[in-house]
């Protein structure tokens, strides 16, 4: 070991060398090269695999008309202005949308809501916010059945037979199998499922503020709801901030609920871009043009995460 | 809580809970009732009785058990690699230098916010060249190479709060950079080791896409459950236990681990607030 590689002894190193300051800073560039990339390098070939190549390949196939097993043809930037002339697209474009920013609004208000009531009473409600935050852990696919169960259309649904019992019985239909109601009851569900993260991160972040303020602001004479207004609610954002980011990704890649609640359907009217480009390429085996939808998805995905990238990026070193 | 609060929150949010939690109830008691019972409902009492036949037929009827193992098997080789691999790039990427080290590392830990959406169709053109459909390999590569973009994340935060003084003074010591990684820092950051394990085990049972595309025999748990779960299937019941089976493992764990789970998603979303 002639040559430590190390940050601190380098100093005294290039003294004794004297004159050649740029190599040493050369070789402690590279002084671990070897041993750091045979540590990497497993990771580097998975990561390739999983990530990479995929990702360069997912554009290279958008700018080809792949159809079946037929003979690929090249056809430009042709796919994506397919997309925006198909009906089915800009539909499901819609969807996403709603989808998106509905699931999130409700599971992180409800979440926020939850964490916020819990913080004025941590101890006694330890159980209940158990409950909601183990939703979270049910699998997405387990999720469409259980709902699934409450949305039939039939006399077993909970749904109509809550209805009829308040006596709007008329009200009663097939959830699911109506498109004016299929993507509501879809965004309810997910919703519920996703309430837990939520609940959780806020309430973490209401725990993490300072005894001294709150007892400052007893002291002065502010209720629990004065508190909880001016303290905790605001105190609480960063945590907002977090749940926020992981539900809109979350909603944006959501694939498993719709499948096996409703498959999509009825007429493509609960069909996401994520799920769309499933049928697209899976179904109808148009892969080109199922990798163009998955580009616009992405791009909607990249769209939301920036000021994650960026604060990850500046903060690691 | 500093001050009285309020006595109708607790009331309040066990009535939340209660309502919450009621489909999830639902699927319970269907499995433990004679479906000729819940045909009006789960929740009617007009004639009550228990029943684990739908327990017991459940598996000569759909191929749950098969599916259990090949869901362990495939969601626990996945877990062990991502756990071994993981740890040795943190230590790289954290300790070592060497080129490319910031550019492989923000090209890495920003690749977390990829859906898996992206990346299934290329791969499908690959599988199938490669003769790779229905092999283990088409499903468990993409499930540890995904998850190093925020596996590494993880456990680099851990490190960076990891005392440097013990790394340089093995490295004084005589050794090389793997064995005091080996020695010296792998001993020592088991816990978020863990963490990324259970992190990754749930993230591999509960997937549905990744194996639905390219798996056509031996299929894991959620691909069983949505090929029975469709709309228009009857034996209420014996999907009820399947979809009981299906999420038994992964909300048992999540359960037990609730912690780690929600420093985990936080970590991995990339906001260390």
């Amino acid at each position: 070991m002639s040559e430590v590689a190390l940050r601190g002894s380098e100093g005294s190193n290039s003294r004794v060398v004297g004159g050649a300051p740029q190599r040493t800073a050369l070789r402690r560039w590279i002084a671990d090269a070897p041993a750091a990339y045979l540590l990497l390098l497993p990771v580097l070939i998975l990561f390739g695999f999983a990530v990479l190549y995929p990702l360069v390949q997912t554009i290279v196939l958008s700018l080809w008309d792949i159809k079946g097993l037929g003979k690929p043809k090249f056809i430009g930037l042709g796919n994506f202005v397919a997309l925006v002339q198909d009906a089915n697209f800009r539909q499901a474009a819609t969807t996403t949308l709603l989808w998106t920013l509905c699931t999130t609004a409700i599971s992180v208000g409800a979440g926020w809501g939850i964490a916020l009531l819990c913080a004025l009473a941590p101890r006694q409600t330890l159980v209940p916010r158990v409950i909601i935050f183990a939703a979270f852990g049910v699998s997405e696919a387990v999720i469409g059945y259980v709902w699934l169960q409450v949305y039939r259309g039939d006399t077993a649904g909970l749904l109509n037979a809550i209805l009829s019992g308040a006596g709007l019985g008329n009200l009663a239909h097939a959830w699911l199998g109506d498109a004016k109601t299929a993507i509501w009851c879809l965004i309810a569900a997910y919703s519920w499922a996703q309430t837990g993260l939520p609940l959780l991160v806020i309430f973490a972040a209401t725990q993490a503020i300072s005894r001294n303020v709150l007892e400052a602001a007893y002291v002065d004479g502010a209720t629990p709801m004065n508190m909880m207004r001016h303290i905790i609610a605001p105190l609480s954002m960063p945590g907002v901030r977090v749940a926020l980011f992981i539900n809109l990704l979350g909603s944006l890649r959501a694939f498993d609920t719709i499948y096996v609640l409703t498959g999509g359907g009825p007429v493509r009217s609960t069909e996401t871009i994520g799920y769309f480009m499933f049928r697209e390429s899976f179904t109808q085996f148009k892969l080109g043009y199922g990798a163009a939808a998955t580009l616009i998805l992405l791009a909607a995905v990249l769209i939301v995460s920036i000021p994650a990238i960026l604060q990850r990026t500046k903060s690691t070193t | 809580m500093i001050g009285k609060s309020p006595r109708w929150i607790p009331y309040f949010t066990w009535l939340l809970a209660i309502v919450w939690v009621i489909p999830l109830v639902g699927i319970v008691v269907t499995s433990i009732r004679p479906e000729s019972d819940t045909i009006l409902g789960w929740w009617r009492l007009d004639h009550v009785e228990l029943t684990l036949r739908a327990w017991f037929e459940v598996w000569g009827k759909y191929k749950l058990a098969e599916g259990f193992w090949v869901t362990l098997e495939l969601a626990g080789v996945a877990t062990l690699g991502t756990m071994i691999l993981t740890p040795a790039a943190a230590y790289a990427f954290q300790f070592l230098r060497f080129p490319f080290r910031r550019t492989l590392l923000v090209i890495i830990i920003n690749a977390f916010v990829l859906p898996a959406q992206v990346v299934v169709i290329p791969l499908f053109t690959l599988w199938r060249q490669m003769g790779l459909i229905d092999n283990v390999l088409a499903v468990l590569i993409p499930y540890v190479g995904l998850s190093f973009a925020w596996s590494i994340y993880l456990v680099k935060n851990f490190l960076e709060d990891f005392p440097r003084e013990l790394v340089e003074a093995s490295r004084i010591d005589g050794c090389g950079a793997i064995r005091s990684f080996l020695y010296v820092v792998l001993p020592n950051s088991l816990s978020p080791i863990f963490a990324v394990g259970i992190l990754q085990f749930l993230f591999c049972w509960n997937s549905l896409l990744i194996p639905l595309l390219f798996m056509r025999t031996q299929l894991p748990l959620p691909v069983v459950f949505a090929q029975i779960s469709g709309m228009y299937d009857a034996n209420w019941d014996l999907r009820a236990v399947a979809a009981i089976v299906t999420t038994s493992v992964p909300l048992l764990v999540f359960l037990i681990f609730q912690r780690q789970f929600a420093g985990g998603s936080v970590a991995t979303s990339g906001s260390k607030e």
